[in-house]
């Protein structure tokens, strides 16, 4: 059986050739409907997509969802037609030729970039790619996911164009999976040497690819990418490899089988010229033999059956009002907790598990910690593709100022409609002393700026755990937990809630409040625990404050925002350890911008911070008790 | 494979000292190695925090790089002559301080102020010191900016100085390091030494690699790099290698030092759990007076001056000297209008230059390349590593940077956007095809959160043109602007609003359209000040008049005229955008105005996740279209 999968009998082969130009056809037909897209970047992959569909990889035609199904991950997302010409036109049903022919029309099933509709409606596609370079780190999410918590058989296979192969992210994914082994995933290299815009680097340097992949730690092979046996044979070959994931490094053209149009510069993501696509499509047909379908292998179903939903607190935690505890630790503490609750529980760090504290989680699940070194937008791939089809629930961790560098990851994504939690510790200028390019102050705008990201910023032990616990439990994008650094120095992170208290994500709470309150201070983090002390001093002088912890920055509870806001006359401060820009601030004002006669004043860090001891920076840098007192006095002046 | 032992072709006469320096040199450099450790052991000791233990590692690289190889003024180090150096491993701070103060910039007793709040001696590295060049402490971005210097050494200043950048071993897990050691291989930047500290450990555990010095020499010959190994407590080996490195051509060099983390310390020496630690206090004294018995001589060897050949420039008060060539009405993109405008500002000024990622074609910098092609950086895809390149570029004032790609892949290089603040760079990054209105591409290449990125930015500067004229101001006050600087550029061709007499200011609003009888303020930017521009001529025809204000600029934000304008019309105001709710303008103008009473602010914004369709379809589908400001403003009249 075996050497079948190498070597398919010479009929087979045929078909294998007939399906790669019949997929070719489609995607011409598709994007001359729409008069845009990137047929010669489908042509180019035209023969590697008909091998892996209709013969080596093993799935259930009817259920592209199963988790016993291999995996595909198009990196190179503009060839995504493809994914619709071989799942959808050639095996499901000859009708949706006419969807494809609807191509980028609003509202039609089928749009050039695989995104939310792809996913929702096009089961098949696990994580939306179309920007380069982010698929290989999902694929090895997967691939991670298969190996060593699902144990099983599916493979994972990437396809991938030359040009993304510059993104530092593939790098980042090549390294990641010869460090664990994956000896099930098969990374494709589609090199057909044009890019957007001109000749890339490597041109038709294979050699460069080869050696690269192999100093990267790959097993590699050089294909010619046109070549159908080839390709089965490498693909089969790719099967008998242990403990080395698998290059396939295919040289195409881009248009091929396109004359004048193959391998000529300037035709990226553009159709064929109209009149002459009739012809061509005829030219191709006429190398058209057989028309018989291949029926895909069926998986192999050893996949464990799993729950990663309505994961309860069995305790509620353990913490008394007052003790003293960073929320980072806290955090640390309660995803260690929540790998007890439920064993699909993972955790993702990019060594940083010392200062982020995930590496209590390590202790206790050491087999579900993954290392990803110093590599955050590989961190984030890859806790996406872990996170697909629902295989695990992922948390990830790093420096919150350090997430920014995987943005464009988070952003897809929240595109591919993914579950993942992303945990940010070492928030604002309470960092201190390591500076400020160790400080996230711009996190909240970041997370905020995601759809459907659910944004969590603890202010203590007892709501921290809470957070982790809701955000394993939401259904949304992503979810963000900022969390302080601050532990020891100042009475900052006294716990403030009872270890009962219900949190919601929709619901904050008002921590100090009596019916003559003047103001409302509006908080979270580090900052609240100052607007307390603001309101300690405050009543001293007789002037009560309201305080309220925000708990989630998004959603925002606004109702219960104005309803304060009306009770202390329309008076709001808020403070927030983040620059003015996009964090509490502009979102409270926002909250409030329909209503008459409340006025925000906003406290935040402006300007360019500085290496220092917290609480100093705090106050330099004017969001400490004194400059709220001052705040609120100044407003109650006027 | 090229090897330290088998030195390629004679050396130069003159480069022999440089190769083999005299036993005398040698333990002079080994003391001088020595003194860098106690200072950083000391400077930590005083600070109570901090990265000895990575100090340690680079101490004999860092002896050979500032007493031996680099040539620089002592006195001048921020001199366009000197050689370049860039700690990318950001959190060795204290041995990079050590060394200046060793030089004679920075006094000793200074370096007990280490990370405090009224000292200069930060953390990580920044700019508020002279020697620094671009701040890093977020890893694996010092190699990207190296690069710029380089490139710029190489092939606009035609200079010699040469760029020195030291790595840790652990950073090389960023993907960006890759991407600069393809573009340094690339761009044969044969002035450009990278060395990596391989010191086996991490923050957390060992780094991936540990010791294995071979497969970082692989992978560094993979990427076109003149590779050695040596040894990285070897000054010896190491005045050899960096003498080689300058011998040769066209290709960058990579040094892969084999080194041990807290090297010289008693067992902390390549012990875990000692990264980010200072020594023991009660064991500081003892530690130091080891390493001061192994130090023989006194004095440091003296650096060699740099060859004075940098060209003398000057890249402020650029002129437009001729008006924007368009007439209102005329209709052209603002990404078109953007790519016309820096090709004339080229020629204005030749310090200009402009780096694309591949997307040349579709964000127009192709013409500014047909007219200044030897200024123009094809950075390929990677928008991380060419954001690094323009901050290197960009520094000691050699060049005006201009940087574009989609806006949506500057999410990508976040990171980097938010060092460069820290740099105090003074960049421009251009962002095109943002928002929903490029249509047909999806989501995925539409931007959807830069102004909320690029806003959180401290002291960037955010342009949002909404007409040819506008933009090819932007482009020169972005120019003339100290500090970063986004623009925003839009896909669809859109008419110009302006005349060519019109001024344009940071921070300065347009009010476009008014009268005295406007009931509400809208406030639109690019594509949607059109749909508002149309709103107001359909609800004209129903008898209500809305006053229009383009805010040119987002960030600053022109407060005065918002609040003016708002009150001016009974407090009513819309913001629509192509933007998420969240960061944008809408944001913005609710923050400008929440300390008035009676001013109300409706925002339409892009909710939701986009999806592929026509521009105007989707400009409808999520809200922002003329037809949804017509309802909002009638909506708010009626209540």
């Amino acid at each position: 059986a075996m050497a079948d999968e190498a070597r398919p009998d010479s009929k087979t082969v045929q078909v294998l050739r007939d399906m790669a130009n019949r997929l070719r056809i489609h995607s011409i037909r598709a994007t001359c409907a729409s008069s845009s897209g990137h047929p010669t970047s489908c042509s180019s992959a035209a023969e590697i997509m008909s091998v892996l569909f209709f013969h080596t990889m093993r799935y259930k035609q009817s259920d592209p969802e199963s988790p016993d199904n291999d995996r595909f991950i198009l990196s190179k997302g503009h060839t995504s037609l493809y994914l619709r010409g071989a799942d959808w036109t050639e095996d499901v049903d000859r009708q949706e030729t006419n969807f494809l022919l609807d191509l980028r029309r609003l509202h039609s099933l089928l749009e050039t970039m695989i995104t939310t509709l792809c996913i929702q409606r096009l089961s098949f596609v696990d994580v939306a790619t179309g920007w380069f370079g982010q698929g290989l780190g999902a694929a090895c999410g997967m691939a991670y996911t298969g190996k060593y918590f699902d144990k099983a058989s599916y493979r994972v296979f990437c396809l991938m164009g030359d040009g993304e192969s510059s993104e530092g992210s593939v790098w980042e994914a090549l390294a990641f999976a010869s460090y664990y082994g994956l000896d099930n995933l098969v990374a494709i290299f589609d090199v057909n040497r044009l890019g957007h815009s001109g000749a890339f680097p490597a041109e038709h340097c294979i050699e460069i690819y080869k050696k690269r992949c192999e100093a990267f730690g790959w097993n590699t092979y050089v294909v010619d990418g046109r070549d159908v046996e080839a390709l089965c044979q490498v693909f089969w070959q790719a099967t008998q490899v242990k403990n080395k994931p698998t290059a396939v490094v295919a040289k195409t053209f881009k248009g091929r089988g396109m004359p004048n149009v193959e391998d000529a510069e300037n035709w990226y993501g553009k159709p064929m010229p109209k009149e002459r696509a009739d012809a061509i499509i005829k030219l191709i047909e006429s190398q058209i033999q057989t028309n018989r379908n291949l029926v895909p292998k069926p998986p192999i179903e050893d996949s464990p059956q799993i729950s990663i939903t309505d994961i309860k607190m069995t305790s509620p935690p353990a913490y008394k009002v007052g003790d003293k505890m960073a929320t980072r630790r806290a955090c640390g503490l309660a995803l260690a907790k929540l790998g007890h609750a439920n064993d699909r529980v993972i955790m993702l760090d990019g060594d940083t598990k010392n200062s982020t504290f995930s590496e209590m989680f390590k202790k206790e699940h050491p087999e579900r910690f993954i290392e990803c070194f110093i590599a955050e937008q590989n961190m984030v791939s890859v806790a996406l593709g872990c996170a697909t089809r629902d295989r695990t629930i992922a948390f990830a961790s790093s420096f919150a100022a350090f997430l920014t560098r995987a943005f464009d990851q988070i952003r897809m994504g929240a595109i591919s409609q993914a579950n993942i939690n992303l945990v940010g510790s070492h928030c604002g200028i309470s960092v201190g002393e390591d500076g400020p390019s160790q400080m996230a102050l711009e996190d909240l705008a970041m997370f905020r700026a995601i759809p459907n990201c659910t944004v969590f910023y603890p202010s203590d032990a007892v709501s921290t755990e809470h957070a982790v616990y809701l955000a394993a439990n939401t259904k949304s994008t992503c979810s963000g937990l900022s969390l302080c650094f601050v532990e020891t120095e100042q009475a900052a992170v006294i716990v403030i809630w009872l270890a009962r208290a219900g949190f919601e994500p929709t619901t904050l709470r008002v921590i100090r409040h009596s019916v003559n309150d003047k103001v409302t201070v509006i908080s979270a983090g580090v900052t609240l625990h100052e607007a307390l002390a603001a309101a300690d001093d405050l009543s001293k002088e007789d002037i009560p404050i309201r305080v309220i912890d925000l708990f989630t920055i998004k959603p925002l509870d606004s109702a219960t925002i104005v309803s304060s806001a009306k009770a202390t006359g329309g008076r709001v401060v808020t403070v927030e350890d983040h620059y003015p820009e996009g964090g509490i601030g502009e979102a409270v004002c926002a909250a409030v911008s329909m209503e008459p006669d409340i006025l925000v004043h906003r406290l935040a860090v402006s300007g360019m911070p500085r290496s220092g001891k917290p609480i100093e920076l705090l106050d330099v840098f004017g969001i400490s008790a004194r400059h709220i007192i001052v705040a609120v006095k100044c407003i109650l002046k006027n | 494979m090229s090897s330290l032992w088998e030195p390629s072709g004679a050396p130069r006469c003159a480069m022999a000292d440089d190769a083999k320096p005299d036993a005398k040199t040698l333990q002079a450099l080994r003391d001088a190695a020595n003194r860098l450790r106690i200072h950083s052991i000391r400077a930590t000791c005083a600070s109570s925090s901090g990265h000895p233990t990575s100090c340690c590692s680079a101490a004999e690289i860092m002896s050979v790089l500032f007493f031996h190889t680099m040539r620089y003024k002592r006195t001048d180090p921020q001199h366009p002559d000197n050689d370049r150096f860039v700690l990318s491993k950001g959190h060795a701070a204290p041995v990079l301080y050590a060394a200046w103060a060793e030089v004679g910039d920075i006094s000793e007793s200074d370096l007990l102020n280490l990370r405090k709040i009224h000292c200069d001696l930060e953390g990580h590295p920044t700019p508020r010191l002279p020697f620094v060049d671009v701040a890093t402490g977020s890893l694996g971005q010092g190699l990207g900016a190296a690069c710029g210097m380089a490139y710029t050494g190489k092939y606009f200043d035609k200079a010699s100085y040469r760029v020195f950048c030291l790595m840790g071993d652990g950073e090389s897990s960023e993907g960006s390091v890759w991407e600069a050691l393809a573009f340094a291989s690339h761009y044969s930047l044969d002035n450009l030494v990278a060395v990596f500290d391989v010191n086996r450990l991490g923050q957390s555990g060992t780094a991936p690699l540990e010791h294995c010095t071979d497969i970082y020499q692989n992978r560094c010959e993979a990427f076109g790099w003149n590779t050695y190994i040596v040894d990285g407590h070897d000054v010896e080996a190491l005045c050899q290698a960096f003498s080689q490195a300058a011998q040769v051509k066209n290709k960058p060099t990579a040094i892969v030092a084999k080194t041990f983390k807290g090297r010289g310390i008693p067992n902390i020496e390549d012990a875990e759990n000692w990264h980010g630690k200072p020594v023991p206090k009660e064991r500081a004294e003892a530690i130091i007076k080891l390493i001061q018995s192994q130090i023989q001589t006194q004095g440091n060897p003296i650096s060699k001056p740099p060859v004075e050949d940098s060209p003398q420039i000057s890249i402020t008060n650029i002129q437009m000297t001729s008006p924007p060539a368009y007439k209102m009405g005329d209709k052209i993109a603002t990404q078109k209008a953007y790519g016309l405008a820096l090709a004339k500002l080229g020629h204005e000024n030749k310090r200009v230059i402009v780096l694309d990622s591949d997307t040349k074609n579709p964000t127009f910098s192709e013409i500014f390349k047909k007219e200044h092609p030897e200024r123009f950086i094809e950075c390929f895809i990677p928008e991380q590593n060419m954001v690094s390149v323009a901050l290197g570029c960009a520094t000691r004032g050699r060049t005006i940077v201009f940087a574009n790609t989609f806006s949506a892949f500057f999410t990508r290089a976040f990171d980097q956007i938010r060092m460069g603040a820290i740099s105090q760079t003074n960049i421009n990054l251009i962002g095109s095809h943002c928002g929903v209105s490029i249509g047909e591409d999806g989501p995925s290449q539409m931007a959807l959160e830069d102004l909320a990125m690029f806003r959180s930015i401290p002291n960037c500067t955010v342009f949002y043109p909404s007409d040819a004229l506008s933009t090819e101001h932007a482009v020169y006050l972005a120019a003339n602007t100290k500090g970063m600087c986004f623009i925003r550029t839009s896909q669809p061709e859109t008419e110009v609003i302006y005349t060519a007499q019109e001024k344009f200011e940071i921070g300065q609003a347009k009010v476009v359209l008014h009268s005295d009888n406007d009931k509400v303020t809208v406030i639109g930017a690019g594509i949607t000040l059109h749909e508002a521009l149309a709103a107001a001529d359909n609800l004209s025809q129903q008898g209500i008049a809305i006053r229009v204000i383009d805010p040119f600029t987002i960030k600053p934000l022109d407060a005065a005229t918002i609040i003016s304008s708002a009150k001016a019309t009974g407090g009513r105001v819309i913001t629509v955008e192509d933007h998420h709710k969240e960061g944008g303008l809408g944001e913005a103008v609710c923050a400008a105005v929440s300390r008035e009473p009676d001013i109300l602010v409706h925002q339409l914004a892009v909710s939701g996740l986009p999806q592929s369709g026509k521009p105007g379809e989707l400009l409808d589908m999520f809200g922002i279209s003329a037809g949804h400001i017509v309802s909002a403003v009638r909506n708010i009249l009626m209540n």
